[in-house]
């Protein structure tokens, strides 16, 4: 595979579709930030050194990927402009800082690499399908990035839930209610409750027709990667469905 | 609907395999699990969301024997989207239904029933479903064609009609369904009429037919038939009523066994009498948790369900753990007559008669 900065190194023209991508971008890399400072607040909490390097080394990744969406940006001539206090990012933010807060670790990883990983995971790999050049392997290559690391946080989840699967479970729908219900808000086929902050002018979603996506699409495929997830974990599937069926829409 | 999460269930005997029979029926599955507070998904979030949901449990399911067994189970979804049901997503709809056959082995279901179209879809090719130490599957089309031959007797009786006169058309008479019929009915009647697709296997059919005494005739076009049929079983679901009740007897006894049920009585059927043929019902007691009664099983009476997803459960409460209808054409008589034991000693027979209309009134011919 390329290295993302070998694809960085190449110049592209996707006039038409262009001010699409921009706005792809533009939450890619707001995601990719607010990952990197999720890692950086999960550092200062972490009691083993081991593990706090590790969310640092996790920070230092993240930051490499907004920088690599970036710069993929650029070479199709747009500036990306991120913004971590977009309204949802802010609350999806929120959320994860009151983990920070009570010292729980646990609760950072299920909002940190279960509920955004799925959501990133999912939406890049579509992304990946449809974008021109190396816009597109620019997103299949971070998608398969997110895959590994989300791969060995499940490992440390499926520990914690084979523990006390009551109490893993309790946790996680809290954290459902709270971080799946702004997502889901996001992920909508219509911005029903105003501007999102991040696209540059007006909602990017009735325009992804134009680039083979949808926003429809988008949010089948985060909740499909989330179910599937949330199966790795052993949590019910009659249970885990109903949480599903009942966010908004 | 409770939130509260059960971390591990209680045990599984059974998973019955099934898939949504129409978008209507999706919504209201949909529209329960998001409980009163919420407002019911609109009709196209349901057909954006629906296609991505992995197979999974949909409700716990219990039920009880008259003769004191108990057996719990899931009822297992595999999310073939309803107007996916066609030849060309054969291949995306065995992806799900191999998934779900995953989800009820991991689950530990012990038997598992292929409802509706999952066992049509693999055509008898078990080998196709991943391999579980402890879990058996069965079609469970055995049972349903033990309820397609009572509902036609009874309802023979019940009208009066002679059976023994009758000219019997088999509609889909090659499959699995439709050829247990035929081995079922043919030495009970005058004439068979046989249709299906497949020329080859309904000249096999015919020929096995004929060496025990049966008068047979087989075609490939409804149009074909030298006479009409005055008993019908639509063992597979027809494009259209038309093409069915044009060709028949006026006033014919038509078993619409096929799924999704299709044919209606409406003012071309004025003198048929069609009833939904294949279903059973539970009367030892049958409870699902989240509470869908009503809504996975959409009939006029209670505890109403499809044959082959009743086999399991009868299976399980005999505590006969085993694949007892492989598909490919195996069903016969003496295997219909066990099953049909086996349901009616746990309290599951032939369902009341319906049909699109609703319940049907005692008539007699």
């Amino acid at each position: 595979m390329e290295s993302l900065m070998e694809l960085e190194s190449q110049t592209e023209c996707v006039s038409l579709t262009a001010p699409i991508w921009q706005d792809v971008l533009a939450q890619a890399v707001t995601g990719e930030l607010v990952a990197a400072m999720n890692y950086a607040a999960l550092a200062g909490i972490c009691d083993d050194p081991e593990e706090a390097d590790q969310a640092r080394e996790h920070e230092e990744i993240e930051r490499s990927h907004a920088a690599a969406f970036a710069a993929a940006g650029r070479k199709i001539g747009v500036d990306v402009i991120s913004n971590v206090d977009g309204k949802h990012w802010k609350r999806l933010r929120e959320a994860f800082m009151r983990c920070v807060a009570e010292r729980d670790t646990i609760g950072c990883l299920i909002v940190q690499e279960i509920m955004l990983e799925a959501f990133a995971l999912a939406s890049y790999s579509r992304v990946a399908i449809v974008a021109p050049g190396s816009l597109g392997k620019v997103f299949g290559a971070i998608a398969a990035d997110e895959q590994e690391h989300a791969d060995h946080a499940m490992a440390i989840l499926k520990a914690e839930r084979d523990a006390n699967p009551p109490r893993f479970d309790d946790k996680l729908h809290r954290l459902h209610l709270e971080v799946m219900t702004t997502l889901a808000a996001m992920l909508a086929k219509e911005c029903k409750d105003g501007h999102c902050e991040v696209c540059q002018t007006s909602c990017v979603k009735p325009s992804l027709i134009e680039v083979n996506l949808s926003a429809a699409l988008l949010r089948g495929a985060s909740l499909q990667q989330y179910l599937k997830t949330l199966d790795a974990l052993g949590l019910p599937g009659e249970i885990t469905l109903a949480w599903v069926a009942q966010l908004p829409v | 609907m409770g939130c509260a999460v059960a971390g591990v269930g209680p045990q599984v005997d059974f998973a019955l395999v099934g898939h949504p029979e129409s978008w209507s029926a999706a919504a209201e599955v949909f529209s329960a699990l998001r409980g009163p507070e919420l407002t019911p998904l609109p009709d196209d979030e349901i057909r954006d969301i629906l296609p991505w949901i992995p197979p999974r449990a949909v409700c716990r399911v219990a039920v009880k024997s008259i003769a004191d067994a108990e057996a719990h189970g899931l009822y297992i979804d595999s999310f073939i989207p309803p107007d996916r049901l066609d030849a060309a997503c054969v291949r995306e709809n065995l992806t799900r239904v191999r998934a779900a056959a995953s989800y009820a082995i991991k689950a530990g279901a012990r038997i598992v029933s292929l409802g509706g179209f999952s066992s049509i879809l693999l055509e008898g090719n078990f080998d196709q479903l991943p391999a579980g130490h402890r879990t058996v599957f069965t079609t469970g089309n055995t049972l349903t064609v033990a309820f397609i031959v009572q509902g036609i007797e009874t309802m023979c009786a019940q009208q009066g009609r002679n059976l023994r006169e009758s000219t019997l058309l088999v509609v889909g008479a090659t499959g699995d369904v439709g050829s247990g019929c035929v081995h079922c009915l043919a030495t009970k009647v005058k004439r068979v009429l046989l249709y299906a697709r497949n020329a080859e296997r309904l000249r096999r059919l015919a020929a096995e037919l004929e060496a025990a005494g049966v008068e047979v005739e087989i075609a490939t076009d409804l149009g074909e038939f030298s006479e009409e049929a005055d008993v019908v079983i639509c063992a597979a679901s027809l494009p259209s009523s038309y093409l069915l009740l044009d060709r028949i007897a006026h006033d014919a006894l038509v078993c619409d066994a096929g799924y999704p049920k299709n044919l209606s009585p409406d003012a071309e059927t004025s003198g048929a009498t069609v009833f939904f043929g294949g279903l059973g019902q539970i009367t030892g007691g049958l409870t699902f948790d989240p509470d869908l009664h009503g809504i996975l099983n959409r009939h006029p009476f209670p505890d109403v369900a499809h044959g082959c997803l009743l086999e399991g459960m009868a299976l399980a409460l005999e505590g006969r753990f085993e694949p007892f209808s492989r598909g490919r054409g195996a069903i016969t008589p003496k295997l219909v007559e066990e099953i049909e034991r086996i349901a009616a000693r746990h309290g599951i027979y032939v369902a009341p008669f319906f049909n699109a209309a609703g319940p049907l009134p005692l008539t007699m011919k």
